[in-house]
């Protein structure tokens, strides 16, 4: 029952949300926040009061039992830990749109509404309620983009619609062929893992998956739509779009190949390593040429789902302790730059990096914080990112070292970028558009947040680790079953 | 009567039938046709007599009168209307009369 | 907790410093921004001499873990160690750390307030990191210190804000470095999947039981790590451009510690490097050049911020040399020697810059002798002590300690030696040259304007730093000792040419300055001082086509133009789903089965107009169309047994 309310909350707050823009002070934000933190809390008892077992919680209730359609619900350490990231990052979105003001009913309704569709993608094990979620997310977040975006907005919404929405039919492909040869029919993912399918079959099916997965994620050569939806996006979507969205296409990578199919996952593995490898130097290299400062950070959102596609590709312990790990440290330290890059731009209207400038000498604090999240970017040790990456580095190592390599040489452009990036906004005289009004503390709050989870991750690794050990065990032993 | 009389009765029905048919169809005259419909009457009042005669059924008479009315009734409205034909619109040809063609 | 969790609290007063400088209260006043700075430095250095006084009284390997995590099968134990080699290397970073922030203080009287807390700041969190990395005892602790120094001195060496020479310097120099540390990265974490564990006595056991060829590559790997980070050949072009920060920047980093770093690796897996022989050879043979071309350029240089950087390039060159004939604790004698009078020449340097209006010439320490004596002084000590003039200074004994190792090591070792004499005699030629120009008269055009005295925070460290580069030569033997070798006899014939290298290399100087056309020959070579244009080639071979490929990527074409297609692989399955769209509906907007339909349609008009044709209007040929209907019927009723529906 915990385990509906992440998802029940959220969707009735933000349905609240929209009759409560009309009481005034504020009461729509306040109910919003009420229904992404209520869930938080109530995920934190569930977790303390948990099975230390396999699965933290489980719910199941039959929904279409002749068609075989449950609601399934399980947790575990990486879902608990996702489910975490996406409600706090959705309350920071919440906190920094303080000064939306039109339709800011339906603004509100549409944050929260991603929130519970993305916790619904974590949540679910029913693979037809899954996929339910999957298309769910995109109709709330394209409202984000193009009615609360700002340049050419409803071009990149519609972008991001129809590319994800058109993978997403891949996934609803899969997922029926799935359930409906089914003696019985049956969509339920533990039942589903019983089944014995041939490898050929497997490969198939494990494409239609990936293709929603990984225009998600997003890996060259489907990622096109990601700059011009983050760029556009307002700096609430673009938190939620980087921190939670592409996390959720991560997440269907990292459970359901394994667990399903995972002879063609085994099959696929080299030619995934090769993509993400090919993704990450990509989108390093064209994060190094950009002059729009959320375009940047977007491109090397790329780079850095690549390397947690290496990560999963990988297929062993570190790989894929790596990969959840860079997830959540990603999901900490993207969210962070583009609330900063959006602070920016409420400021001075402009994010050209040739304008902006001298931030070190006007705003120190937000000199400091931008450059405590580049660090992350550049994966500087003491940080999440550091630990995600190198994990997964020494996975690559396992295989074949030509990755291993890939993924370095993606880590030696992110310094071309971040410093680029740091030195036309941090360093120099003050540009034409300066920057005079430091950090307040109202936002400095969720600066502070995810600069804990960034460093308190990054020096405490055992509070990741120890919670997705389960997930990896279980996803390496389901491979390692039909490793040859 | 005997069958062969029917016989020949009824083919000679027949060629006034066809001959009033013919001139019918073919001659354009409005009182022309008029006259080859009343040959044309002719054959089936014959062909109603012989059957009659033949089955010695009186029936066959009754409808040869019930004919004879037919054809006066329709010669007077023909009559009539070949008058009013001549006299409004100076024609004699039937197929002048063609206005409800479409 | 164990017994040595004391050990862990040796880099926390820099740390606390860190924190409360950069994100503590905002009311600190600059007094006490300087008493927290100067607080932090010495109290880890109070600390670390504590540590070495405990190691050297007794047992000096100590071990201090901090946490250990699960991952898989491997466990990530990390620690913090005190052995001897940690203990000579940190004691000096400390101490010298504490001289140039006490220097620092006066150094950065007139910066803002809020420039002298980031300033502060990074020197502290520097300090910190680089006594994390000293006492690592695994190799998380160690790379989180090495990463963390690179990202100090990338801001620290753009500190001016004003000046974006400095920020392109710091660029390159993190881009540099960071190839290195991805090579270290990669040797370490290939060393950490073979070992399954952390610590380093656990990784450099592992990579003794590995197959030869992979130990060589993780040599290699390491070896580049730290090429990098020392500013060694090939990856020395950072250094130079790097002294656009200020002078205590460059007197702590890029002289004393930071650049020594690479030494310290290489020291710290040395038993990795004795397995593996070719490297060994290869390590000493880039020692050699890089001292020798080090040396070389160091001798046009009309900077003097830039002869100290090429300098430091030479004496790091010096310290591979040994460790590549396998005498590494000879190394860290010479790190030790080395970092006092190299911080002591910048930071004298630097007063004597300040008073001649701040220009960093040469030819500007013309007067110094009398204008800043102290500093001048202090600058001919340790100018003397770089070029190792015989017996009175202390860094002829390192030096001299250095070539020993190198003659006796074999026939690679006396061409070694060969080419570090040849260094040697460059070196004293630059140092002389140096002094003899600030003994010189004052051939300034212009007074400089009248700054006031160095106070006693400037003095104090020149003064203190002169004394120990002439006495340090005690400290020679002992530290060899101390880090567990015999010190190495000295041939007498090896001290003898030493010795007459280095009195070349002087009256070299002299002569020099006898002959002024030879100088001016010496300051037309601009080849030779820009380092022989290594950097330019690295810029046309790698960061030319870099660039060039970032821009085309983004369809910008030369001119900076936007012509060409953005992000042309994202733009590919667009392009492509867009004509297959475009196809799709120019083939189904032409609805065929409409156009049945519309042609049955279109028919029944022709139809009409064909039935039309029947209704004539004439008597008689409706009278055909009666009879003829007549006629059907009939045949239709009439019962006659020939017909088939009968």
């Amino acid at each position: 029952m915990a385990l509906t309310l992440q998802i029940l909350l959220p969707f009735f707050g933000g349905l609240a949300c929209i009759p409560a823009a009309r009481l005034g002070r504020n009461a729509e934000r306040w109910v919003a926040l009420a229904s992404l933190l209520i869930p938080l809390m109530v995920l934190g008892l569930t977790c303390l009061g948990g099975d230390p077992g396999r699965w933290i919680a489980q719910y199941r209730v039959a929904w279409a039992p002749s068609l075989g359609i449950d609601v399934i619900f399980a947790l575990d350490g990486l879902s608990a830990l996702l489910l975490a990231v996406s409600l706090v990052l959705g309350a920071v979105s919440v906190v920094i749109s303080w000064q939306v003001h039109e339709r800011s009913g339906l603004f509100h309704a549409a944050l929260c509404w991603t929130v519970a569709a993305s916790n619904g993608v974590f949540l679910s094990f029913d693979l037809l309620v899954f996929a339910f979620f999957w298309e769910g997310m995109l109709v709330p977040s394209f409202l984000l983009i193009a009615l609360w975006g700002h340049g050419k907005r409803e071009a990149a919404a519609i972008k991001f619609l129809v590319f994800n929405a058109v993978a997403g039919l891949g996934l609803l492909a899969a997922v029926f062929y799935l359930g409906a040869t089914g003696r019985p029919v049956s969509f339920d993912a533990f039942v589903l893992q019983g089944r014995h399918l041939a490898p050929i079959t497997q490969v198939w099916l494990l494409l239609g998956f990936a293709l929603a997965f990984l225009v998600k994620l997003p890996v060259p050569p489907l990622h096109a739509w990601l700059p011009d939806a983050h760029t556009q996006a307002p700096t609430a979507g673009s938190i939620l779009l980087a921190g939670l969205l592409l996390k959720t296409g991560a997440y269907g990578l990292f459970r359901f190949p394994a667990m399903l199919f995972p002879n063609g996952f085994l099959a696929l593995a080299p030619y995934g390593l090769a993509l993400g490898g090919f993704g990450a130097v990509y989108g390093a290299t064209l994060a190094c040429a950009q002059t729009d400062a959320k375009r940047l950070v977007a491109y090397t959102s790329v780079a850095h789902m690549s390397i947690v596609l290496m990560g999963i590709c990988g297929g062993r312990h570190f790989a894929m302790t790596g990969a959840a790990v860079q997830m959540i440290a990603h999901a900490f330290s993207a969210s962070a730059l583009f609330l900063l890059i959006g602070m920016v731009y409420d400021r001075v209207g402009t994010r050209d990096l040739r304008k902006l400038g001298g931030l070190q000498q006007t705003a120190p604090r937000f000199a400091a914080a931008f450059a405590l999240f580049f660090s992350a970017a550049l994966a500087m040790p003491g940080t999440a990112n550091f630990l995600g990456e190198s994990l997964v580095i020494t996975g690559m190592f396992q295989g074949n070292w030509i990755f291993a390599a890939v993924a370095l040489v993606s880590l030696l452009i992110a310094v071309v970028y971040a410093t680029r990036l740091l030195i036309a906004i941090i360093f120099g005289a003050p540009g034409p558009a300066a920057v005079t009004q430091d950090l307040s503390l109202g936002e400095l709050a969720p600066i502070v947040v995810l600069a804990a989870g960034t460093i308190l991750f990054g020096l405490f690794p055992q509070l990741l680790i120890l919670p997705l050990a389960t997930a990896v065990d279980a996803a390496v032993a389901s491979l390692d079953a039909v490793r040859p | 009567m005997t069958d062969q009389s029917l016989a020949i009765l009824l083919v000679l029905a027949t060629t006034l039938f066809a001959v009033g048919l013919f001139g019918v169809l073919v001659r354009r005259g409005v009182l022309l046709q008029l006259i080859a419909l009343e040959v044309l009457l002719a054959g089936p009042a014959l062909a109603f007599i012989a059957a009659g005669a033949r089955r010695g059924d009186a029936q066959g008479q009754a409808m040869f009168v019930i004919l004879l009315v037919f054809a006066a009734a329709e010669v007077a409205i023909g009559l009539a209307l070949y008058l009013r034909l001549r006299r409004c619109a100076d024609v004699s040809d039937s197929d002048s009369v063609s206005q409800l063609r479409s | 907790m164990s017994s040595n969790f004391w050990l862990l609290l040796v880099p926390v007063p820099t740390l606390a410093a860190f924190m409360t400088l950069a994100f503590g209260p905002f009311w600190l006043g600059p007094s006490q921004v300087r008493a927290v700075a100067l607080a932090g430095a010495w109290l880890t250095a109070a600390l670390m001499l504590a540590a070495s006084g405990v190691c050297a009284s007794g047992t000096c390997h100590l071990l201090a873990p901090v946490f250990t995590v699960k991952v898989g099968t491997a466990s990530v134990a990390l620690a913090l160690i005190l052995d001897p080699l940690a203990t000579v290397v940190g004691t000096t970073v400390a101490i010298v750390g504490g001289f140039v922030i006490s220097y620092s203080l006066g150094y950065m009287a007139r910066a803002r307030l809020a420039d002298l807390r980031r300033f502060f700041a990074y020197m502290n969190l520097f300090l910190g990191a680089m006594l994390t990395m000293v006492m690592a005892g695994d190799s998380i602790n160690f790379f989180l210190g090495w990463e963390m120094m690179g990202l100090c001195s990338f801001f620290l060496i753009g500190y001016n804000m004003s000046l974006p020479r400095a920020f392109a310097a710091g660029r390159k120099a993190f881009v540099i470095t960071r190839f290195g540390d991805v090579l270290l990265l990669a040797g370490l974490l290939l060393l950490f999947y073979e070992a399954g564990g952390v610590r380093i006595d656990a990784l450099v056991n592992a990579a003794l039981v590995m197959p030869p060829g992979r130990r060589s590559v993780v040599a290699v790997l390491l070896l580049g790590g730290a090429l990098a980070k020392s500013a060694q050949l090939p990856f020395h072009t950072w250094l130079p451009v790097a002294m656009a920060g200020p002078t205590p920047v460059s007197a702590l980093l890029h002289s004393a510690t930071m650049v020594a770093a690479g030494a310290f690796l290489l020291a710290r897996f040395a038993p990795l490097f004795a397995a593996t022989p070719e490297v060994l050879a290869a390590v000493a043979m880039v020692g050699a050049f890089s001292s020798c071309f080090g040396a070389l350029v160091a001798v046009f240089q009309t900077d003097v911020k830039r002869m100290l950087a090429y300098s430091s390039i030479s004496q790091i060159g010096f310290m591979i040399i040994s460790i590549g004939v396998g005498a590494p604790q000879v190394a860290i004698a010479h790190f030790v020697i080395h970092a006092i009078f190299k911080s002591l020449l910048f930071l004298s340097a630097g007063d004597m810059a300040y008073a001649a209006g701040g220009r960093t010439d040469i030819a500007a320490l013309a007067g110094s002798s009398t204008r800043r004596p102290i500093a001048y002084f202090s600058f001919a000590a340790g100018a003397a002590s770089l070029a190792g003039l015989p017996l009175i200074t202390a860094g002829w004994w390192s030096k001299e300690a250095i070539l020993a190792s190198a003659v006796s090591a074999g026939p690679l070792g006396e061409i070694l030696w060969s080419l570090a004499l040849i260094a040697v005699a460059l070196t004293a030629t630059y140092a002389t040259r140096a002094v003899l120009v600030g003994a010189g008269p004052s051939t300034l055009l212009a007074r400089p304007p009248a700054v006031p005295p160095a106070g006693i925070a400037t003095n104090a460290p020149l003064v203190l730093l002169a004394a120990a580069s002439l006495a340090g030569g005690l400290l020679v033997g002992p530290i060899v000792r101390f880090l567990g070798a015999a010190e190495p006899d000295t041939p007498a014939f090896s001290a003898i040419v030493g010795a007459a290298a280095v009195l070349l290399g002087v009256s070299a100087a002299f002569a020099l300055r006898r002959h002024p056309h030879l100088a001016s020959r010496i300051a037309r070579a601009r080849k030779v001082r820009q380092g022989f244009r290594i950097d330019a080639v690295y810029q046309q071979r790698f960061v030319r086509p870099f660039r060039h490929l970032a821009y085309w990527l983004n369809g910008v074409r030369r001119g900076g133009r936007s012509s060409g297609i953005v992000d042309p692989l994202g733009a590919v399955p667009v392009l492509g789903i867009v004509w297959l769209v475009r196809r799709m509906i120019h083939w189904a907007a032409v609805d065929r089965v409409d156009r049945v339909w519309m042609r049955l349609a279109g028919m029944v008009p022709e139809l009409s107009s064909f039935s039309r044709r029947s209704q004539t209007g004439r008597v008689r040929d409706y009278a055909l169309s009666l009879i003829f209907g007549i006629a059907a019927l009939l045949l239709l009723a009439l019962k006659s047994p020939r017909l088939p529906w009968h």
